[in-house]
């Protein structure tokens, strides 16, 4: 029996990717890329699917109520397409030079999901409001 | 699925996913909350006999992070999979019950726990590098900011199961 001592493998990649300058960038345009289009989503309707619970019924993009099947869920799509959304700006930001990706400010993975998103939502609502009343 | 309806009923099916995704939900709440008192209130030096409160805060934090995003993508799933049936059987009848405030909370929730989500990785970054001084205020409003989200999620959960829920 071998008494040599083996670091797991997931123990090194967790290892390198906390090191990894990359990943820093990924995870902080993923962190408030999220945030933000989330709250997109949700205002302009933009599910990546519907889906029809009761009948089980999935569609792409927005679908409406269809009649007799029920209600329409769109959480799960707008989570795709928020998700899928973020992790392309994401992998985008890594191939942007470092002197520019070092820019970005840290504090956006707070203040964007934070003070932002209900922010943005206010100011959202009041210009909408301001163009239905012309 | 329905192969398992063979087996148990239907309700007692869902009950067991939502206390799954309850349980889950308290380890969750658990971890974060120590977690946020501890950057928030860190325990400079030991003075003394430690108290509760001092012990609460005095937790390695560092050591929580893995565990805090492997519990709420856990608990995350749960709550996606518990969802359709809350769609149909719960959030009806708060509808015709004219809960509006409750049903207003609970989109509140499903918007955090994805926004959340969005956030563990660059939460496990700031972690994994807690020895860095320059991520230290990111790292603490990114924790407060789940721990917060957290809680609301975990209330208005309890909220919801309390107008019609277990054994409804």
């Amino acid at each position: 029996m071998s008494t040599t001592a083996h670091t797991a493998p997931a123990a090194t990649t967790a290892k390198s990717l906390a090191s990894s300058g990359k990943f820093k960038t990924f995870a902080v345009v993923f962190g408030f890329s999220t945030a933000a289009l989330y709250v997109a989503c949700d205002m302009m309707g933009w599910p990546l699917f519907s889906y029809h619970p009761a009948t089980n019924r999935l569609e792409w993009f927005y679908a409406p109520p269809r009649k007799g099947e029920g209600p329409v869920m769109y959480w799960y799509g707008w989570t795709a397409t928020s998700m899928l959304g973020a992790a392309t700006l994401g992998v985008l930001a890594t191939f942007l030079p470092e002197q520019l990706t070092r820019r970005i400010p840290l504090a956006l993975v707070w203040i964007v999901p934070g003070p932002g998103d209900p922010t943005a939502v206010l100011f959202a609502d009041a210009v909408l409001d301001a163009l239905a009343q012309g | 699925m329905d192969f398992l309806f063979d087996y148990i009923a239907h309700n007692t099916y869902w009950t067991i996913l939502l206390i799954i995704h309850g349980l889950l939900a308290v380890a969750l709440l658990g971890a974060l909350t120590h977690q946020a008192m501890s950057v928030l209130v860190p325990v400079r030096q030991a003075a003394g006999s430690a108290g509760f409160v001092t012990r609460f805060r005095a937790v390695p934090a560092p050591g929580y992070a893995a565990a805090v995003c492997v519990l709420w993508i856990a608990t995350f799933i749960f709550g996606a999979w518990i969802y359709s049936e809350y769609r149909i059987y719960v959030r009806i009848p708060i509808e015709q019950a004219g809960f509006w405030k409750t049903q207003g909370s609970f989109e509140m929730k499903e918007h955090l726990a994805t926004i959340g989500l969005g956030l563990l990785p660059i939460y496990w970054y700031l972690w994994k590098n807690s020895g860095n001084a320059d991520y230290q205020s990111a790292r603490k409003w990114v924790t407060v900011y789940l721990a917060g989200a957290c809680w609301f999620i975990f209330l208005v959960g309890k909220v919801v199961n309390n107008v019609r829920g277990f054994g409804s």
